[in-house]
């Protein structure tokens, strides 16, 4: 080793120094960061070769990064063994090795310590859910502010009624598995309701074959709910195309054909939105949208008479069927939101705070929000 | 309890694993995941079975009853029979040989053929159809009614031209401040938009995974 | 009918008519207008002239399908053209199903151009179920995740893929996305976060604004939006001499800028006659 040193000082090459060796937190194992410092002649060298020891003093060279460069991920190893690590700095012929690194393990974590702020935030916004549900069912009278979009569901559904003319409901063209679909479908059990009442046609075309099952279930159960099971007709809820341009094609067909007096657009929709709201409009309907895609809200608020913005979709459940156990879930959601506004202030407060030499500690709490 | 009880408690159960998945790097964890996705993709497939059903039962319905436009349902039918047996028998590789011939001398009808040829347009044209709509709906929506549509008008004004070539060839600037607008005030009401949306998800997650809300099971109590 | 009517409800007939006749006169008169380079489609370009000839490939991934063809096609041609011309490797993919024939026609087209030949100059990997896991396992070993080309070649017997084992051996990766699977849900948690891997998108005008935050953080370098961004690399492409082939992205630009232009119009006369008809009343 002294050797190899009195060569690398005669002709010029220092070795990297400081190498360290430790397992990568927070992963499934099988992985072990390397870092050192640089070559005092890293600007001339080629590159640095980083040589492996395993516990029976085996050596391999596991990889390879060019000059500049002073970390390294070994992804090639075994949990629970024992490694050091060299790093040579090449330079032609010539080679700079290091000191050994300190022993490594590599092993897997059981819990993702990076994500404690996501766990915290968790338990905050469902301790607020809760504690607003038991105020709720204790009897608590809870103020909701009036979405225009869903008072209009009453009256629409009357101007269907008596125009003899049936409503149409889009509930999205994303799958069972999307929030805004679930949130679509509560919506199209409290219309159902509605139709049943009043006997009117509701037809609901879908993209999805699950959606579909769910959808007609729904329906089905809203029917027998007001007492008019023999009002509900099979045939009127049915599974179109699974392609999103067919499916706009042959909605756009129904409302030409059908000419429906109230057209439903709820749930998650695509680039589809403007022909099917477009289309809609050019047959007279009302329209009523509810969606959480922000890309096509421009087109419905533009094309429809009452438009639900992202979580006012979700609002509408509760907001339509007034239970006590969804208002309160609503009410903790909003306070959630008064949570985040207060982080998103301090957070901002203590970023500008750390930019003042000498509470540059404040950047430790900022950096707790980070999501990894 | 067979038709809610059972669902709901699966629903618990999945739904518990899978935050504390989120937080356990481990790799059993990792393969519960996976596990997962797979189990999702294959019951998925399983679901266009439904699909089919339905699209066949609401058009036959349509064709004996011969309903008004009967004649378009039978199309649809054919259509969806003769499709699904090209693609069965047929391949979906056009260079693999198959059961059933996909060509005839020249002609080819081969799954990839209908799709690049009938598909691919049919979905163009759809797409197109935006343009027109677009056009007419600004014209009849966009009305200086208020402050605030005044304010909007002018911003899309800025936006519009700013974005295309002629933008920049009326004055340089243009590009820059519909860009800003993008960046900036578009942005931050996407992002407060979002806010709402991912806690509108969480809590309707929450409410679901606990059985509070119960409308996905198919309705009743 | 008084004027301020009639400019209020012009039929939506000849709304759309109006439109057809100002998209379709740009193909037979063009504009030729051509606007600033945006600095995001400079970055691209700058990425891409950073790669070494002969070397390393670049790597490129189809996450489109045919739908979103006339805004994402062109781009993929323009970032052929302007590898090919300077003989940097193109390695391409697919994660999109239906984009896997998009981009064998891309090669198919763009490569006897500049007299490209498979195997030495691109290798068309294909597509492989999986999204995450997909580009999670190029992170580890892209011979394992593909084992073969499209075409059923062992990768190992690849000239060009010779010493490509991962993302380390990727200088450049460009996402051609249109959506989920894409740029912002795979390529940027999953592979730039994770690898570190320098990664540059193409994507519709819709989705493009969500991309900005990503270009200022520094996680993507390049980014071209749209039509605009395609026509703007098809002019850096032309202007560094790399290529003289049409530039249907440029051509489309102006049915666009005339498009706007109308709907513009259209805007103001409506609202001229709704002044005037809500003067009268």
């Amino acid at each position: 080793m002294s050797f190899l040193l009195a060569v690398c000082f005669i002709f010029g090459i220092g070795p990297p120094e400081a190498v360290k060796a430790c397992d990568r937190p927070n992963d499934a194992g099988k992985c072990i960061l390397l870092s050192w410092k640089l070559s005092p002649d890293d600007a001339g060298l080629k590159s640095y070769d980083i040589v492996r020891t395993d516990a029976f003093g085996k050596d391999t060279v596991v990889g390879s990064v060019p000059s500049g460069i002073g970390s390294f991920t070994d992804e090639s190893v075994r949990d629970n063994v024992r490694y050091t690590y060299r790093v040579v700095a090449r330079q032609d012929s010539l080679r700079a090795e290091s000191v050994a690194s300190g022993i490594a393990v590599s092993r897997a974590q059981w819990f993702n310590k990076a994500r404690v702020n996501v766990l915290v935030a968790l338990v905050i916004f469902s301790f607020l859910v809760f504690y607003f549900i038991r105020h709720a069912r204790a009897g608590r009278k809870l103020f909701i502010r009036r979405i225009a979009g869903l008072d209009a569901v009453e009256e629409a559904v009357g101007r269907a009624t008596e125009m003899g003319r049936p409503i149409l409901y889009v509930p999205g063209l994303a799958g069972i598995s999307q929030i805004s679909t679930i949130a679509a479908l509560n919506i199209l059990s409290e219309v159902a309701k509605k139709t049943a009442k009043y006997g009117t046609d509701l037809l609901v075309p879908n993209r999805d074959p699950i959606v579909y099952t769910v959808a007609l279930e729904m329906v089905k159960e809203a029917y027998t709910e007001v007492g008019r099971p023999d009002m509900f007709k099979k045939e009127n809820v049915f599974f179109v195309s699974d392609n999103q341009f067919a499916y706009a094609a042959a909605v756009d067909g129904m409302m030409v054909r059908e000419k429906p007096a109230t057209n439903f657009f709820m749930g998650m929709f695509w680039a589809e939105s403007l022909i099917l709201a477009e289309t809609g409009a050019a047959t007279g309907a009302v329209q009523i949208a509810g969606t959480d895609s922000v890309h096509q809200l421009p087109f419905f608020i533009t094309a429809c008479d009452h438009t639900l913005i992202g979580e006012e979709l979700y609002a509408a459940s509760a907001y339509l069927s007034r239970d006590p156990l969804l208002l309160g879930s609503l009410k903790g959601q909003d306070w959630g939101k008064v949570v985040i506004l207060a982080v998103l202030v301090a957070g901002s407060i203590l970023l500008v705070l750390s930019g003042i030499k000498g509470l540059s500690f404040l950047h430790v709490i900022y950096s707790f929000f980070n999501i990894s | 309890m067979m038709k809610q009880g059972i669902p709901r408690l699966l629903c618990l159960v999945a739904g518990i694993v899978m935050i504390v998945q989120f937080f356990i790097p481990h790799p059993i964890s990792e393969k519960i995941f996976s596990e997962s996705l797979r189990w999702v993709r294959i019951i998925s497939a399983f679901a266009l079975v439904l699909g089919v059903r339905s699209i066949t039962v609401h058009h036959g319905t349509r064709i004996i009853r011969k309903s008004s436009g009967w004649g378009y349902s039978l199309v649809a039918l054919v259509a969806m029979v003769v499709t699904a047996v090209i693609g069965l028998f047929g391949g979906v590789d056009p260079h693999a040989t198959a059961l059933l011939p996909t060509s005839i001398g020249g002609f080819s009808f081969h799954l990839q053929v209908l799709y690049a040829n009938l598909m691919v347009p049919l979905g163009a044209t759809m797409f197109s159809i935006l343009a027109f709509y677009m056009a007419s709906a600004a014209y009849r929506s966009f009305r200086a009614r208020n402050k605030e549509a005044t304010v909007l008008l002018v911003a899309a004004f800025i936006v519009m031209i700013g974005m295309v070539p002629i933008g920049s060839a009326i004055w340089p600037k243009l590009p820059d401040i519909a860009q800003w607008l993008l960046n900036v005030p578009s942005m931050a009401a996407k992002r407060g938009i979002l806010f709402g949306i991912a806690l509108g998800s969480v809590a309707t997650s929450l409410k679901i995974i606990l059985g509070i809300e119960r409308g996905w099971l198919g309705g009743g109590k | 009918m008084k004027i301020g009517e009639i400019l209020g409800k012009i039929d939506r007939r000849i709304v759309f008519g109006f439109m057809a006749i100002v998209v379709i006169v740009p193909f037979f008169f063009p504009l030729n207008v051509t606007g600033k380079v945006a600095p995001p489609s400079q970055q691209l370009f700058d990425a891409v002239e950073e790669i070494q000839p002969d070397s390393k490939p670049l790597l490129i991934s189809i996450d489109f399908d045919p739908q979103s063809m006339p805004e994402l096609y062109p781009m993929l041609k323009a970032i052929l053209r302007h590898a090919f011309s300077r003989n940097v490797r193109v390695c391409m993919m697919a994660l999109w199903v239906t984009g896997v024939g998009l981009g064998e026609a891309a090669l198919n087209e763009v490569a006897p151009e500049y007299g490209k030949v498979h195997g030495k100059d691109y290798v068309y990997l294909g597509w492989k179920p999986g999204f995450a896991a997909v580009v999670l396992g190029m992170g580890k070993s892209i011979p394992e995740t593909f084992p073969t080309d499209q075409y059923g070649t062992p990768l190992e017997s690849i000239p060009m893929m010779r010493g490509v084992k991962n993302f380390r051996d990727i200088p450049y990766a460009i996402s051609i996305s249109a959506g989920d699977p894409g740029a912002l849900t795979l390529w940027i948690p999953y592979v730039q976060s994770r690898f570190g891997q320098k990664l540059g998108t193409g994507m519709t005008a819709v989705s493009a604004a969500d991309a900005y935050p990503y270009l200022q953080s520094g996680q993507l370098t390049g980014l071209l939006g749209g039509m605009k961004g395609a026509a703007e690399y098809e002019h850096l492409v032309a202007e560094a001499g790399y290529s003289e082939a049409s530039k249907p992205a440029t051509q489309a630009m102006d049915s666009q800028s005339m498009a706007h232009l109308a709907i513009i119009l259209l805007i103001v006369l409506g609202n001229i006659g709704f002044i005037l008809t809500k003067g009268r009343k």
